[in-house]
């Protein structure tokens, strides 16, 4: 293009070029599929991404002490821990935020949330609520305060109503990784029987990798014969393996419990067989648990290998044999690297899926065999500890990016070498 | 010599009857629990008897749960169903800045976990007011299973010939009488299928329905999820064989659709 060519490309414009550049853009094939997109994007975003994102929000939240202790929370601005209970002036503004948060109908919400973070004070915060109509003024509201309730004269109180200075708190997220602050402002780990959160991830993580593992086993042999059956036969298991994928969790959870109870059919004809005289505990432990996860995820695994396994060449096995090798050696270096890549999709699924699990260990495991999704509705329902239960749920996220991202590291990697 | 792969067939299929034996019994178990006299959930049965699925269809406990899974399912179907379709044709035709990262934010609710969604409905609706309202439930059913309707729309859309859609421009029609006209025909079983789907995963979810209902909205699956953990009685086998057969019957459905989009795409041109 030589330098005259643009000069009149950039002067001279066709009559109308700018309204059909226009409407090129707002009317044009691009911005069309643009429009069929964004209604689905939109609700996806209102009834996901933001609850999702408002939820975990929660775990570093620290806004109910922040809009209803300010005086307070200023007061300590050159407090240290080490100075022990605060002075009178940090008392008056205290009782002062308690009464404009008895104004407002905030206290309850209030005594709530610091309660989450020291056990306690949700009582104490209610008390006081009670008391700062009376006669509590600038001078006497230390002593007055300390002598009705001697929670106050707890430093980690004070420590808390200091960290009403902001808006954001950590406290949910190191109580989850078993983590807590310490008189210095140190992050330590909290004591052993206080420690959950950390055996709680490592479970989850524990309990996914072997139920992959089982049922990229237990499908292998599923996938191969799947893959040689003739027509009529070939389709009818496939079925067969479809079903269950679309019956309802919950029923095939369910079931289990009842197959495995201690007046189930498993247990009375062992019974009936003499190997046992009373019913064996099968039902809420570990090892129920990996059978009802098992089962529900199987058929994943055997769709994803068949995938592979139906594509592979029949003539390898009888290339490798007619080289020498033996069955084993045929399956083991020319078969199994191909179906490798089936087999990773396969255990990407069934690991992704098994993180989240939640209705199944619910109602089949043990307290000893709960995941992290049980603890993220425990503190839902039970507590209404919300912070605690978004900073679980952060880690469970957490964990599940990982897996995704090593998943998806593994399969460029396998992709790149063939 | 030929003695082991013979063995090795046979074990490979004894095997695999095994694993289906595995994951198809904690359905089959189902069927005879549920017609069982007694008013235990054991087998073997004491006796055979209707009774359970009376219970079912007459207890307004089971029959209201029953109605506000098809309510709620059938428009979360329409909403997921509608959206998902058009997200699908302008995904799969489009060739636009940030595509990719569209496809991605759809996505999201196939892999997030099923905990994490209820919790954040329930969070998100409560500050609303609108914990105990089917709208709420529809919305969080929608958005589970739109993008299960964009994929399964997506696959159908691959194999549709666009210059169809040039040939009916051609000919006068314009975009919305080539879409009525000329696509949703030939895309109807992947609409279809995916609807069903739709409906099936809103048919089936208990978690987000556990978070979002008071005793006025249960759902089948809540229904049996409570049932499970306050009254152990066989009416809650009889209604999951209810959702077994709605399984059954979607399958089936599903099956035949797939069956006659291949046959619209092998027709000649």
């Amino acid at each position: 293009m030589t330098q005259a060519d643009s000069i009149q490309r950039e002067t001279y414009r066709a009559p109308g070029f700018w309204r059909s550049v226009f409407s090129k853009i707002l009317f044009g094939a691009e911005m069309r599929h643009f429009a069929l997109v964004l209604p689905l994007l939109l609700f996806i975003l209102v009834t996901v991404v933001v609850p999702v994102g408002h939820f975990l929000y929660r775990a570093i939240d620290n806004s109910t002490l922040a809009n209803n202790l300010p005086h307070a929370a200023a007061s300590l601005e050159n407090w240290q821990p080490q100075d022990g209970v605060p002075g009178n002036a940090t008392f008056a503004a205290f009782a002062a935020d308690i009464r404009a948060a008895v104004a407002a109908e905030t206290l309850g919400q209030m005594a709530q949330s610091l309660n989450q973070q020291l056990t306690g004070t949700r009582n104490m915060m209610l008390k006081a609520g009670l008391m700062v109509d009376d006669s509590i003024t600038d001078l006497n509201a230390k002593d007055m305060l300390l002598a009705k309730l001697p929670g106050l004269a707890n430093v980690k109180m004070w420590m808390l109503v200091k960290a009403g200075r902001s808006s954001f708190t950590d406290f949910y997220l190191l109580q989850s990784l078993d983590l807590e602050r310490n008189l210095n402002g140190e992050i330590a780990a909290v004591a052993p029987d206080r420690s959950i959160f950390l055996a709680a991830i490592w479970r989850t993580i524990v309990i996914s990798i072997n139920v992959t593992l089982i049922c990229a086993l237990l499908a292998l042999p599923v996938a191969h014969v799947l893959a040689s059956a003739r027509p009529p036969y070939a389709g009818i298991l496939l079925a067969l393996v479809l079903f269950p994928l679309w019956t309802s969790l919950l029923v095939r959870t369910v079931s289990w419990i009842i197959i495995l109870q201690g007046e189930g059919p498993v247990n009375t004809s062992l019974q009936f067989l003499g190997l046992i005289d009373d019913p064996l505990h099968l039902v809420y432990t570990r090892g129920s648990l990996y059978i009802a996860m098992v089962q529900v995820l199987l058929p994943l695994m055997i769709l994803s290998i068949l995938a592979v396994v139906v594509k592979l060449p029949k003539e390898l096995v009888r290339a490798a044999t007619s080289l020498g090798a033996d069955w084993w050696q045929a399956y083991w270096r020319v078969q199994l690297p191909l179906i490798a890549p089936g087999i990773v999709t396969g255990a990407g699924i069934v690991f992704v899926f098994a993180l989240g699990y939640y209705i199944t260990p619910a109602l089949i495991g043990g307290p000893r065999d709960q995941m992290l999704s049980s603890y993220v509705a425990l503190y839902t329902n039970k507590t209404l500890n919300w912070g605690l239960a978004a900073a679980l749920a952060l880690q469970l996220l957490l964990v599940l990016a990982v897996a995704m991202l090593g998943w998806a590291a593994f399969q460029k990697l396998s992709r790149g070498k063939s | 010599m030929h003695f082991w792969p013979r063995l090795r067939a046979q074990l490979a299929g004894a095997h695999t009857a095994l694993v289906l034996l595995f994951i198809l019994a904690p359905i089959a178990i189902m069927v005879p629990i549920s017609l069982t006299a007694g008013t235990m959930l054991t087998l073997p049965v004491p006796g055979w008897s209707w009774q359970w699925y009376e219970v079912v269809f007459t207890d307004p406990r089971w029959t209201r749960a029953f109605m506000n899974s098809l309510i709620i399912g059938a428009a979360s179907t329409v909403l997921a169903t509608i959206l998902g379709t058009f997200a699908a044709i302008g995904l799969t035709w489009g060739r636009f800045p940030g595509q990719r990262l569209m496809l991605a934010v759809i996505s999201v609710p196939l892999i997030l976990p099923i905990i994490i969604m209820g919790v954040a409905c329930f969070s998100f609706y409560a500050t609303m007011g609108l914990v105990g309202s089917r709208l709420a439930l529809v919305l969080a059913h929608a958005g589970l299973a739109a993008p299960v309707v964009v994929t399964t729309v997506m696959a159908n859309l691959k194999s549709f010939d666009r210059t169809l859609m040039r040939a009916g421009a051609s000919l006068g029609a314009g975009p919305l009488l080539a879409f009525r006209r000329i696509l949703v025909p030939l895309v109807a079983p992947g609409i279809c299928t995916g609807a069903l789907i739709a409906f099936l995963i809103s048919f089936d979810e208990v978690v987000i329905a556990s978070f979002l209902t008071t005793a006025d909205q249960r759902t089948l699956p809540r229904q049996i999820f409570s049932g499970v953990r306050e009254s152990i009685s066989p009416a809650i086998a009889a209604a999951a064989v209810i959702l077994i057969l709605c399984s059954a019957i979607v399958l089936a459905l599903t099956a035949e659709m797939q069956r006659r989009a291949r046959k619209l795409q092998m027709k000649p041109r």
